[in-house]
């Protein structure tokens, strides 16, 4: 189990997380890949805990491993040693009790918006009325009221990631999500815009979010612990937790008392990582 | 298109810029009708060309009993358009080549989910398979004669035998291209292995599949038409061979331009069908924009 090494001891803080029950952990994980008949460690010993009902995001240097981890948690990539778990069990087929936001889209191209979101209800076997039901709420939720029937080739980068994350939400069945540097491919306005919008449509749900991403801001701004990685072969060099107040001002994040030094020691914890694998100053 | 009216709604116009936009509208309206118009000259304009170097050379350059001319083709082919042969013959090869073309693509496809289906069965056969498609199926005509009879039978298959292959490995290749991404993401949501085919597969090699029907669609006409020519007493096939043992090249003419039309005509529907299936699709193709 993974002490989470509080920046400035919060001790309230650390307890509760301490207390509340893990959903998923990674126990003594590795990763070896081959390609090319090279194997190749890309996970050393990845220890990993999260709480029920967190906001934790991975930051680390690419290729770390990173999305390897939350792929291991979705139970699409099966660790070369160690264990992975939800709720106490190990998980050892693809885990359809996460929902999954992926980098692209991922949106099939011949649906609906609305037929998009209703894919993940169809799939656990909803009745029509209600997954259709569901479907329009939630994508009202995220100012998509409208816009239901537009195929994803007509709607913007940023509604069509609006989908791909109320598609994992919609199902009532699912207690994670994982997602995977989602507003990467997205503009600076958009990505802020949905920042606000994730935590709306989080707060209070008690859900667990585990979310990468090598935005340090956005790691911040987002989350209520962090961990970083180190380069390859990837493990976890540090987790610090963000003890900046809720609800969170998105725009504002900067100016919240606290931040600098929270931004200050994970980008200290990612910089040796950055220099050890450039071999250059990666500017301090 | 919805995306486009919101564009329009939320662009706001002064109105000094009225006038301007209008102008603009207009002049890019008749640009394009402009072009088209010019496009559809130069084409009866080649066409035209071919037709008077045709005229003008048969008879002079080339004996006019091997090439005949356009007005004898043209009077051919009315000739038998009014007397009724040319349907009779035509109506019998449009039969063989749907039937042999609802054949080669339901095998075809359905071969290829099949296969998909078992545990490394497509690389088991995919030698027997790339081995049989290189066969050229007009050698087989003969014996494919020998063994369905002279009817409607052999026609069928030989038309079937040239759709059949390319839809095969189309599909495949199809089913092959569907976003990895997708598919982990699609299985993360609990979809079942029928699910996850019929909701995301199947769908996702559509474009591939139609493809390979647009471009085989050539081939079952060919198909037909080579079992006419081996043997048979009805057909635009058996009309073409009868004609040319009779040395009257302007009727194998008219028949051949009867298949032109008719090709046409079959390629028209296919494009029209396969834009209405996949009208989810952006004007562009939008695959390799992941």
């Amino acid at each position: 189990m993974t002490i989470p090494a509080s920046l400035e001891p919060d001790e309230k803080v650390e307890r509760e997380a301490l207390r509340t029950p893990s959903v998923l952990e990674a126990r003594n994980v590795y990763k070896v890949f081959v390609a090319r008949g090279k194997a190749r460690t890309a996970l050393r010993n990845v220890q990993l805990t999260i709480h029920r009902g967190e906001f934790v995001c991975l930051v680390g240097p690419s290729g770390c491993g990173k999305s390897t981890v939350l792929n291991m948690f979705a139970g699409l990539v099966t660790p070369t040693d160690g264990t992975i778990l939800h709720d106490g069990r190990a998980i050892k087929d693809v885990n359809t009790r996460v929902g999954y936001v992926t980098q692209d889209d991922n949106l099939l191209p011949w649906r609906t918006a609305l037929g998009n979101v209703e894919l993940a209800l169809e799939c656990k076997g909803v009745g029509r009325a209600e997954r259709r039901e569901r479907a329009f709420e939630y994508l009202s939720r995220v100012g998509l009221k409208g816009n239901e029937e537009l195929y994803p080739h007509e709607l913007s980068g940023g509604m069509r990631k609006r989908v791909s994350i109320v598609r994992t939400l919609v199902d009532d069945s699912v207690d994670v999500i994982l997602m995977d540097e989602p507003f990467g491919p997205l503009d600076a306005q958009t990505r802020l815009v949905l920042q606000d919008e994730l935590l709306r449509l989080w707060q209070g749900t008690g859900r667990t979010i585990v979310f990468v991403t090598h935005d340090i801001v956005e790691a911040i701004t987002l989350s209520d612990r962090i961990a970083t990685f180190t380069g390859v072969p990837g493990s976890i060099k540090q987790v610090r937790n963000v003890a900046l107040p809720r609800p969170r001002d998105v725009f504002h994040i900067h100016e919240t008392p606290g931040f600098a030094t929270i931004y200050d020691a994970i980008w200290n914890d990612l910089r040796e990582e950055i220099l050890k694998e450039r071999g250059t100053d990666a500017g301090a | 298109m919805p995306a486009r009216e919101w564009q329009a709604q939320t662009h706001d116009v002064w109105a000094h810029e009225q006038p301007l936009l209008v102008h603009e509208q207009r002049r890019s309206a008749n640009h394009r009708r402009s072009q088209a118009l010019r496009v559809f000259a130069v084409r009866i304009g080649v066409l035209a060309g071919f037709l008077v170097l045709w005229s003008a050379a048969s008879g002079t350059l080339i004996d006019s009993l091997f090439v005949s001319d356009p007005i004898s083709v043209a009077r051919s082919f009315v000739q038998i358009s009014l007397d009724g042969t040319l349907w009779w013959h035509l109506k019998i090869t449009l039969l063989e080549m749907t039937l042999g073309y609802i054949l080669g693509v339901a095998v075809g496809v359905g071969l290829a989910i099949v296969i998909a289906l078992i545990w490394r069965a497509e690389q088991i056969v995919r030698p027997l398979m790339l081995g049989v498609f290189a066969i050229p199926k007009v050698a087989l005509a003969p014996l494919v004669i020998v063994w369905f009879g002279i009817y409607l039978l052999p026609k069928v298959i030989l038309a079937a035998s040239l759709v059949l292959f390319i839809v095969y490995f189309s599909a495949l290749a199809g089913f092959a291209a569907v976003n990895r991404d997708l598919i982990a993401s699609v299985r993360v949501m609990g979809a079942s292995r029928a699910a996850l085919f019929l909701k995301l597969i199947l769908p996702g090699a559509a474009p591939y599949i139609f493809s390979a029907m647009r471009i085989t669609l050539p081939g079952a006409l060919i198909g037909a038409i080579i079992g006419e020519f081996v043997s048979s007493n009805r057909g635009v096939g058996f009309l073409i061979a009868y004609a040319s043992s009779r040395y009257d090249t302007a009727q194998v003419f008219a028949a051949i331009l009867s298949l032109l039309i008719f090709g046409l005509i079959l390629n028209t529907i296919v494009s029209r069908l396969e834009k209405h299936v996949a009208r989810w699709r952006a004007d562009e193709p939008q695959w390799s924009r992941r």
